[in-house]
């Protein structure tokens, strides 16, 4: 009774160790293939071979170590599910989906057999024999395959005499609307996120040049990349714009966000106008600070206007300074987004400690300093995340206000990945940038994730 | 002697004093002028100066004729308004060789917005929904996945995105942006429609099942009336984050559907011709416009929407 219970929960079972383990292979087995297919398609099948007699080997045997360990990990978990065949009982339903299993395989094996693409080649000849097979008569019998397990479902439906599901059962039924329903998630998770990352780092490696090619030439691409002089720029102006910008948009959004936490009126219009820059895009933003920042019509011919002719200020075509007029227009568009999230940081202190700091006499700064912002530490990581990961994608700004000029002056890392991919027509170049973009985000989202939720795993 | 001027400060003098004799009435005054409410004040309304003044130059060249741009500075209000630059910039302004304004590049935008906005909110909320309360094996490794996917710089997933649009015969489209966009706002949707029904007492979707709603009918019936706020709060973000977009635009749309903003960076930035600083900025503020009667419109749900994605991760 109490499995019956746990099925139709279906989330927090307890299952019993055996089957635990041996579903727990089942699971393993078939991810583990899955990626070693992914793996070959991308390519990494050649990697092996690049490495010698050994590496051959190694991707030669892989597949077949990953199947095996399916089949076993699959014949564990039925043979741990023993019971009666009854008709009318849920094990009938569960084979069903056995065959669907298989129905689905053919009809895929038959589709990919078309193709041109000899996908299955590290299998061997048997795989050969399979995908010959499939291409053959896979139509057919995944149909028919399907119709019996259409029929096992049918005759297996009308009981709920049900002894607990076993694996398939439960990947395939339990909350199956809700997995259904999470399925663009899972598809965009694996595929576009992680699919998509492991396929550029992949080709970071390769000779790629108009169009992908899987041509593998180690770390050629990266050491091109560390000589060629734009880059460096880019990270150097990265590098300038990232420290200026977060330091000086903690302080500002800081203490803007303290200003307002004093009780103040019109708080509400204050808050409007300094964060309305941050609802404009970047394209905006960067073109109006390029009209203010014109040197014959802005704010340098107003001064000299005013008297002061020596007066100098443009920073937009001096390439010594360029980047920090993209810096003026980047803080001005986010230093509201750091104060709204200081005050709600701020909002969130417990009001007791003030009225504690102010009758132990200490000054209002000073509680600020070392009591409210080490209180604060979980908003200040989060805020940081937030803008370090914004400012290495900045990009559509330097687009607009600069182009990265003058000459090459006000590059960024993003714009040189667009322009070699893109432009250049040197994805190579491209992709090795951009997975060094990532690595650079790794390094700050990391250790924060390893902070922020791993500590929740230890209590 | 009887100079006004020192009778009527006389007078007031003396009023100040009998003010004074009389003593203080009623509650203690707040110090409404003290040394530091004048400071924060003072400093929040020069804060507030400087954030205002961009828009406040965007509006008044916009206003402005060429000659009189080329003469005053850019701070002095028009002394001949004309609307002219606005007409201009929405149907007459060249990009390369079409010359027929922003029009395009706005229509291309609402035709991208609409569709990816209702999409990425319906599959987020629905994988939000999922996610909170319908708890399976597997689903927090998705989501973990998919929260570093927000961080991970765009540019990493361009170009298999590229492949895949290609691949779907989508490359160059409309329906090919929709889909980027849709991809790219479900991290900080599924966040923030996970961490709201999560909020929710759960009691209330105990009793559903046991009345026997199932998943739909619990999501229609019972979820989305009560998740109005959150909706609100998604489509702002999605709204002004994919008008905004720029880098999408650029690389998986074609001339032809170029949206916005990236038609006016062609517009504004391009070489040839003479520069019409006003038509420059009536196509800037046009563009803004859409995102800025929004953040103006929907006040404290747009603080809300950019703290959801933030303070609770």
């Amino acid at each position: 009774m109490a499995e019956i219970a746990e099925s139709v929960v279906g989330a927090g079972a307890t299952p019993d160790d055996r089957r635990a383990r041996s579903e727990r292979g089942f699971v393993t087995g078939i991810v583990s293939a899955a990626l070693i297919w992914l793996a070959m398609q991308l390519g990494l099948n050649l990697l092996f071979e690049l490495a010698g007699p050994t590496g051959a080997w190694v991707a030669f045997l892989l597949p077949w170590a990953c199947l095996a360990f399916a089949v076993l990990s699959l014949a564990g978990m039925y043979s741990t599910r023993s019971g009666p065949v009854v008709v009318g009982s849920n094990r009938l339903r569960r084979n069903a989906y056995g065959w669907w299993l298989l129905a689905a395989f053919l009809l895929l094996m038959a589709i990919l057999g078309e193709s041109a693409e000899p996908i299955f080649d590290p299998l061997g000849k048997f795989g050969g024999i399979i995908v010959e097979f499939c291409s053959d008569h896979g139509l057919f019998w995944g149909v028919a395959a399907a119709l019996v397990g259409a029929a096992l479902v049918i005759a297996g439906t009308d009981t709920l005499q049900a002894n607990r599901p076993g694996l398939v059962e439960r990947v395939l039924v339990l909350n199956l609307t809700a997995k259904i329903a999470a399925i663009p998630m899972a598809v965009v998770a694996v595929a576009v996120f992680l699919g998509g990352t492991i396929w550029t780092v992949v080709y970071s490696f390769t000779n790629s040049k108009l169009l992908p090619r899987a041509q593998f030439v180690g770390l050629d691409q990266y050491e091109r990349l560390w000589s060629t002089n734009r880059w460096i720029v880019s990270i150097e102006n990265l590098m300038i714009y990232g420290i200026c910008s977060l330091i000086l948009s903690f302080i500002i959004g800081f203490t803007l966000a303290a200003l307002m936490d004093q009780k103040i009126r019109f708080e509400n219009t204050f808050r409007t106008i300094i964060l309305y820059p941050f609802a404009l895009s970047f394209i905006v933003t960067g073109l109006v600070w390029q009209w203010i920042l014109n040197p014959d019509f802005g704010v340098q011919s107003i001064i000299r206007g005013l008297g002061w002719e020596s007066f100098t200020f443009d920073p937009l075509n001096n390439a010594d300074i360029v980047i920090f007029g993209i810096l003026i227009a980047g803080l001005w568009q986010g230093t509201g987004l750091v104060m709204v999230l200081m005050l709600a940081g701020l909002r969130g202190i417990d009001q007791e400690i003030w009225k504690a700091a102010r009758v132990d006499g200490i000054p209002a700064w000073k509680t600020y300093l070392f009591i409210v912002i080490p209180m604060m530490r979980p908003v200040f990581i989060t805020t940081l995340v937030i803008i370090a990961s914004g400012i290495v994608r900045l990009y559509d700004l330097v687009v607009a206000q600069t182009s990265g000029g003058p000459g090459i002056s006000s590059e960024v890392p993003a714009k040189y990945v667009y322009d070699y991919m893109f432009q250049g027509q040197n994805l190579g170049q491209g992709f090795a940038a951009s997975t060094m973009m990532l690595l650079a985000v790794a390094i700050v989202v990391i250790p924060w994730a390893y902070l922020e939720f791993g500590s929740k795993n230890r209590g | 002697m009887a100079n006004p001027a020192v009778m009527s400060q006389t007078a007031a003098g003396f009023d100040a004093v009998s003010r004074q004799l009389e003593g203080p009435q009623g509650p203690k005054p707040r110090k409404r002028f003290s040394r530091a409410n004048i400071f924060i004040y003072g400093t929040l309304i020069v804060v507030a100066f400087y954030y205002a003044l961009p828009l406040y130059v965007m509006i008044v060249t916009s206003l402005k004729g060429m000659p009189e741009i080329r003469l005053g500075n850019i701070f002095s209000p028009p002394v001949e308004i004309t609307f002219e630059p606005w007409v201009k910039a929405w149907s007459q302004a060249c990009t390369g060789l079409n010359c027929d304004g922003l029009s395009r590049g706005f229509w291309n935008s609402v035709q991208i917005t609409v569709p990816s906005v209702i999409i990425s909110i319906l599959i987020a909320s629905v994988n939000g929904y999922a996610l909170a309360n319908w708890r399976f094996k597997g689903a927090d490794t998705f989501f973990t996945i998919l929260i570093f996917g927000a961080f991970i710089p765009y540019q990493v997933m361009l170009y298999p995105i590229v492949i895949i649009l290609r691949e779907i015969g989508l490359y160059g489209t409309l329906w090919g942006l929709v889909i980027v966009h849709t991809i790219f706002g479900m991290p900080i949707l599924t966040l923030l429609f996970r961490n709201y029904f999560t909020s929710l007492p759960e009691e209330l979707f105990k009793a559903a099942r046991v009345d026997g709603a199932r998943f739909w009918g619990i999501y229609f019936q019972i979820m989305l009336p009560m998740s109005l706020p959150i909706f609100v709060v998604a489509m702002i973000i999605q709204v002004t984050g994919i008008w905004n977009d720029f880098l999408f635009g650029v690389v998986y749309t074609k001339p032809d559907t170029y949206p916005m903003t990236v038609q006016l960076n062609n517009i504004v930035n391009s070489v040839q011709g003479v520069k019409e600083y006003n038509v420059n900025m009536a196509a800037t503020i046009l563009t803004g416009l859409v995102p800025l009667t929004i953040y103006f419109v929907s006040g404290k749900l747009f603080v809300r929407g950019i703290a959801a994605g933030a303070v609770k991760g």
